[in-house]
């Protein structure tokens, strides 16, 4: 393990989020922060359909509609009042994996096909004032059985004129670098928008891939040209323990040494039948991992681009392809003089690539590949790879059907759901293809069936 | 039909570009069927996030149905800019043509966003799909 006082946090995001040590830690934030988001509070407060602001009518797959609502501060509405702004969710799941895990997958499931209410969650979401919103998730977790809070992002936006156009300037107060992000390209809410918590995921993330998920508290600043250039900064603080506690939160990431800053240059261009979108972004860190002491710290400097291209023409075929790279340095001193890293500096890197179709907003099929690589290191990633290296593949795809979220729909706009079956190959895991833990683990072995069904009210 | 002539009659000109011209101008039925066909693949394209063809069911903006003849800012529950609900414009096919051209221009001070839709042809097929709904 690269961040050895991250492992109970150091979700990857998507299809490796949730990291499940052979100790059997489980990534309590990253469970309740199962990024999972086509809130029918939102539909209700703007009189639109889920299909307006998401692909395929299911959240969080955001179309460029559903990007500016976002930025906006979810405050848009078709100006009736007494919308209440609360949504609920469930998802339940069962996980198969290709072999048994070699201890049970949680702490309430079994080593292999495990059937769970994977959340149950409770949602805030919507317009508080005419410039304030919310999206803030608590919820249970049954795989901990926990209650928790998730995702936080908290806004103030309003409109202002700024060389002519239309500019939105607005702060949020948040709980993860990247949940704020409008463009489903940034760790918080890529590819896959769904995953078991309950399946093993490689060992090594960047740390902007979840590993401050929910541990922080940070405020941005950003802005919105011209429904064009987008442009945020923001800084992020650790919660104290007892905070975390509070919050129904275990784990602990470390503390931040001062205040951890975010950044994000981002283009985006609506043509309405279609739309793309660029940009760069990154995060720096130094963490100590073991708050009471005053030993140097893990400085985490990660710097990414990403890109989205979607063509919704009339909304009946819509393809979309949606990619991002993070480069991360890493400077162990800590880990180092503690000789858990036999060098001070080490590299990793993700690639995340995405493509989709959907039709008629009822059924999608996405193919995904994330890749993670980075110097081979015997003593950081000693537990949980034989070689010595943080190198993995995993190649997903998810076929969902969504039968409603749209105008004519039932239950339209009380509520939604997904059906979904996702498959997760891995042709590397933890450094290796065969026997990547020297105990004869293959990386085939943890390949994935996930079937979920989704439920939002 | 009355309508939907009217929106034919009007697009003559702007029809006349394509071979479409002279057909419209004797066969109404068939082609007003033709031209709302594709004007109903402009709309989902470009308008349906934000305007229902659901009578009484409003958006971001308001509801579509019968929008023809009727006087701009008027359906009851739809959220207008103060530009919009004292332009006192009445939506004939003319007026929508020239509104979704450059809706700043047409209502300045509104509260619409949307660019506005540079092709004609796309603009005719539109309204003539709306017709249908009026
Ligand atoms: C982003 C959302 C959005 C899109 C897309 C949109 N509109 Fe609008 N539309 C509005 C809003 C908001 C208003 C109210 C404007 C105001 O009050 O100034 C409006 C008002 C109108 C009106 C006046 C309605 C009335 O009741 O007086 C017409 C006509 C109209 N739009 C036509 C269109 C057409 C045609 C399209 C597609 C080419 C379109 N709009 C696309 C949001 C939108």
């Amino acid at each position: 393990m690269q961040f050895p006082r991250r492992q109970s946090t150091a979700s990857q995001r998507g299809g490796m989020r949730f990291l499940l040590f052979s100790g059997g830690i489980i990534a309590l934030t990253a469970t309740m922060n199962q990024p999972a988001q086509a809130l029918p509070s939102y539909a209700r407060q703007t009189g639109q359909e889920c299909t307006a602001c998401h692909v395929g009518g299911f959240g969080p797959q955001l179309t460029a509609y559903g990007t500016r609502f976002k930025i906006g501060g979810y405050t848009d509405s078709n100006g009736e009042s007494g919308h209440l702004p609360l949504s609920a969710m469930f998802v339940g799941s069962y996980t198969h994996t290709a072999k048994d895990q070699s201890e049970d997958a949680g702490p309430y499931a079994g080593a292999n096909n495990n059937l769970v209410a994977q959340e149950v969650t409770a949602f805030l979401a919507g317009g508080l004032t005419k410039n304030l919103g919310t999206f803030v998730e608590a919820g249970y977790s049954g795989v901990d059985n926990v209650f928790a809070l998730g995702e936080m992002d908290v806004r103030f936006a309003s409109t202002v004129q700024l060389g002519g156009k239309d500019t939105v300037i607005g702060v949020t107060l948040n709980n993860n670098p990247s949940v704020t992000d409008p463009f489903n390209t940034l760790p918080a809410w890529r590819f896959p928008y769904a995953s078991s918590d309950l399946a093993p995921t490689p060992a090594a993330s960047t740390l902007l891939e979840g590993g401050l998920d929910g541990q922080v508290l940070g405020i941005s600043a950003y802005g919105f040209w011209n429904d064009s250039v987008y442009a945020e900064l923001g800084g992020y603080r650790s919660l104290s323990t007892s905070s975390l506690h509070s919050l129904g939160l275990a784990g602990d990431a470390g503390e931040i040494d001062g205040i951890s800053p975010y950044w994000r240059l981002g283009y985006m261009k609506d043509n309405r039948k279609s739309a793309y979108s660029f940009g760069v972004f990154g995060l720096y860190s130094k963490l100590q991992p073991d708050r009471l002491s005053s030993e140097p710290t893990n400085n985490y400097q990660d710097i990414g681009v990403d890109a989205s291209y979607q063509f919704l023409g009339t909304r009946r075929h819509i393809f979309t392809l949606f990619g991002s790279y993070i480069h991360e340095q890493q400077t162990l001193d800590n880990t180092f003089s503690a000789g858990d890293a036999s060098s001070r500096d080490v590299t990793l890197q993700n690639f995340s690539l995405n493509g989709s179709y959907t039709y008629d907003q009822t059924y999608g099929i996405t193919l995904g590949v994330i890749n993670t690589w980075g110097d081979k290191d015997a003593l950081l990633y000693q537990s949980d790879s034989r070689t010595g290296s943080p190198n993995s593949t995993a190649w997903i795809l998810d076929a969902n059907w969504t039968p409603f979220g749209k105008e004519s729909s039932w239950g339209s706009p009380w509520a939604n759901l997904r059906l979904g079956l996702q498959y997760t190959l891995y042709t590397e895991f933890n450094g290796a293809s065969s026997n990547y833990d020297g105990s004869g683990r293959d990386a085939g072995d943890n390949n994935t069936l996930f079937t979920y069904v989704w439920l939002s009210l | 039909m009355m309508k939907t002539l009217t929106t034919i009659r009007f697009f003559k000109p702007l029809a006349c570009a394509s071979l479409f011209c002279l057909p419209m101008l004797t066969t109404v039925p068939a082609i007003a069927a033709g031209n709302a066909v594709s004007g109903a693949d402009v709309y989902n394209a470009e308008c349906a996030d934000c305007h229902s063809l659901k009578a009484g069911k409003n958006k971001k903006g308001s509801s579509f149905v019968g929008l023809i003849g009727r006087t701009a800012g008027t359906v009851p529950g739809a959220k207008y800019s103060d530009a919009m609900k004292s332009s006192k414009i009445v939506w004939t096919p003319e007026r929508i043509d020239a509104y979704i051209t450059h809706p700043k221009q047409v209502v300045p001070g509104g509260s619409m966003k949307y660019d506005g839709l540079d092709d004609a042809k796309a603009r005719a097929d539109l309204i003539a799909f709306l017709a249908t709904k009026s």
